[in-house]
């Protein structure tokens, strides 16, 4: 039997032993405007970015493991919900508010007997006008906040301030091309911001933001990976809203 | 929780009625005295090859014994974008059919990141079918699927018909189900041997021939919707997918028929 003390010792170690493994999971950012939903990241060999249901999709940074198993369950749920009752009835709200949550809370809290969860999400869903739309961040221990306009996850707190930072003000206006050029700007203010946390000091990492360092980042990062981008369409004619955008509609965004 | 890629071990685990075995004796005792229960039905469908594809065309009757229960029922219904399925017999179980097939489809897609393939797709309705039987055989719940689809591999169009086992026959060039498809089917053989294979006709020749084997099918079979309250159904699929034939061109095409065929606005007195 634990007493009080080690059960919050023992969260305490579990918290840093997971945001250990979180902070060099490469960052997601998540943009609301009129043409629909984007979500922008960098991936590293495997895929990031993943369709939920008819107007969700979500991207993660975690375990390769916990992260499947968050997809896959939730993806479950929805089409489970969507033929019971109406694909109208799947909403974000219910599948994490009242069953994801609770999961990733009790894999956190059980200290005696499993692991918890390493992962943090970035889900969204796309409603009838970009006001509608909304994201919501989940994090290992089952905690969540929801947002409009702009949303970003990372390994680090500090790290998602940066890339609100970056991104600037939401304008549901903008091009995709304007759109998916601040996200990956804001995408490179925080992996910068995240990878480095654990070894340098905030001053020092400060010190080191220029755009040289940053550009080197990015090239560095596409010699084995890839800016992957998800799309939810607002307004379409087609059976699927959701698709990842090919490299030629995205290339404009590679260094030159 | 167990992680299932599979919407029918989902059901199965929450009880789903549609992957549940009815209950023995559904009927009321007294079902002979008339106040039994009869399900909604629809009727006649139709599809037909042509050289770009199939066309599909339902009328839009769904009946219930002797009554007439809704004339603008929907029979050609899309399960994704290359797959139509025409359904008749039970309105209620095929709709619900067709939503499994069609969240079966997409939760497949969406966890294993991959289509399902064409013959796996067949498969699952032929599930869909076979648990029905129990069903059916008390006679509730029966109905019978055709479905077309667009192969890209083979860049054709492809017609499968089941039957009330579950057992899938792919035909070479049309397919009916319904009540009134029993009075037309020799009809296709005419038309193939006399006119042209229904596979090399031009999309516009394939939908007359089907709009005219449903007319005759309404003339020939009391459940059957005639098309001169509500216009019938047609969707095409093609390599560019599932279209609807536009209303214009069906009720072009419809009075192009009623004149061939010398259908007058009032009734002949003899």
């Amino acid at each position: 039997m634990y007493t009080p003390f080690e059960r919050d010792e023992a969260f305490g170690y579990r918290k840093d032993s997971v945001e250990n493994k979180l902070r060099e999971g490469s960052p997601v950012i998540g943009v609301s405007v009129e043409e629909g939903l984007y979500l922008l990241t960098v991936c590293r060999g495997q895929r990031k970015v993943y369709e939920i249901y008819d107007r969700q999709m979500f991207s993660a940074i975690g375990m390769q493991g916990d992260i499947e198993d968050v997809r896959v369950s939730v993806i479950q749920m929805a089409h489970q919900e969507g033929f019971e009752r109406s694909p109208d009835d799947v909403t974000l709200q219910r599948l994490i508010g009242f069953a994801l949550s609770r999961r990733l809370k009790q894999a956190f809290g059980d200290i005696l007997s499993s692991s918890p969860f390493v992962i943090r999400a970035l889900f969204t869903e796309l409603g009838r006008t970009p006001a509608q739309d909304s994201f919501y961040a989940l994090n290992y221990d089952g905690e969540f906040r929801t947002s409009t306009g702009v949303a970003a996850i990372a390994g680090t707190a500090l790290a998602e301030d940066r890339m609100l930072e970056r991104y600037g003000e939401a304008d549901v206006t903008l091009s995709r091309e304007q759109v998916l050029r601040r996200a990956l700007s804001a995408w490179i203010a925080g992996a910068q911001e995240a990878f480095r946390a654990g070894s340098v000091s905030e001053e020092a990492r400060e010190a080191e933001n220029t755009e040289e360092a940053e550009r080197a980042l990015l090239h560095d990062e596409l010699k084995t990976g890839h800016i992957e981008v998800g799309f939810l369409e607002r307004n379409t004619q087609r059976e699927s809203r959701f698709r990842l955008l090919a490299p030629a509609d995205i290339a404009f965004l590679n260094p030159t | 929780m167990e992680l299932k890629g599979d919407l029918w071990s989902l059901l199965e685990t929450s009880g789903h009625p549609l992957t549940q075995p009815p209950p023995r004796n559904p009927r009321p005792a007294d079902s002979h005295a008339g106040t039994g229960f009869i399900d909604t039905h629809g009727t006649t469908v139709i599809a037909v090859k042509y050289n770009g594809g199939v066309v599909n065309v339902g009328d839009r009757r769904a009946t219930a014994n002797f009554s007439v229960m809704y004339d603008k029922a929907e029979k050609v219904l899309p399960l994704d974008d290359y797959i139509l399925l025409s359904v008749s017999g039970s309105f209620a179980k095929a709709m619900e059919v067709v939503r499994f097939l069609r969240t079966s489809f997409k939760l497949y897609e969406r966890v294993y990141l991959q289509s399902m393939s064409l013959d796996g797709k067949l498969m699952e309705l032929a599930k869909v079918i076979r648990a029905g039987i129990p069903e059916a055989m008390q006679g509730i719940g029966g109905f019978i699927p055709i479905l077309s689809t667009f192969d890209k591999e083979r860049n054709e169009g492809r017609i499968f018909f089941y039957d009330g086992m579950g057992a899938r026959f792919e035909s070479t060039d049309f397919g009916a189900a319904g009540s009134g498809s029993t009075h037309i089917r020799g009809i296709f053989d005419y038309i193939s041997k006399t006119k042209k294979p229904f596979h090399e006709m031009t999309r516009e020749e394939a939908l007359t021939e089907a709009l005219y084997l449903l007319d005759i099918a309404a003339d020939l079979d009391a459940a059957t919707g005639g098309w001169h309250k509500v216009l019938p159904l047609a969707k095409t699929i093609s390599v560019n997918g599932i279209e609807d034939v536009p209303e214009s061109e069906l009720l072009e095409l419809v009075e192009r028929i009623d004149t061939s065929i010398g259908q007058r606005k009032r009734p002949v007195t003899i």
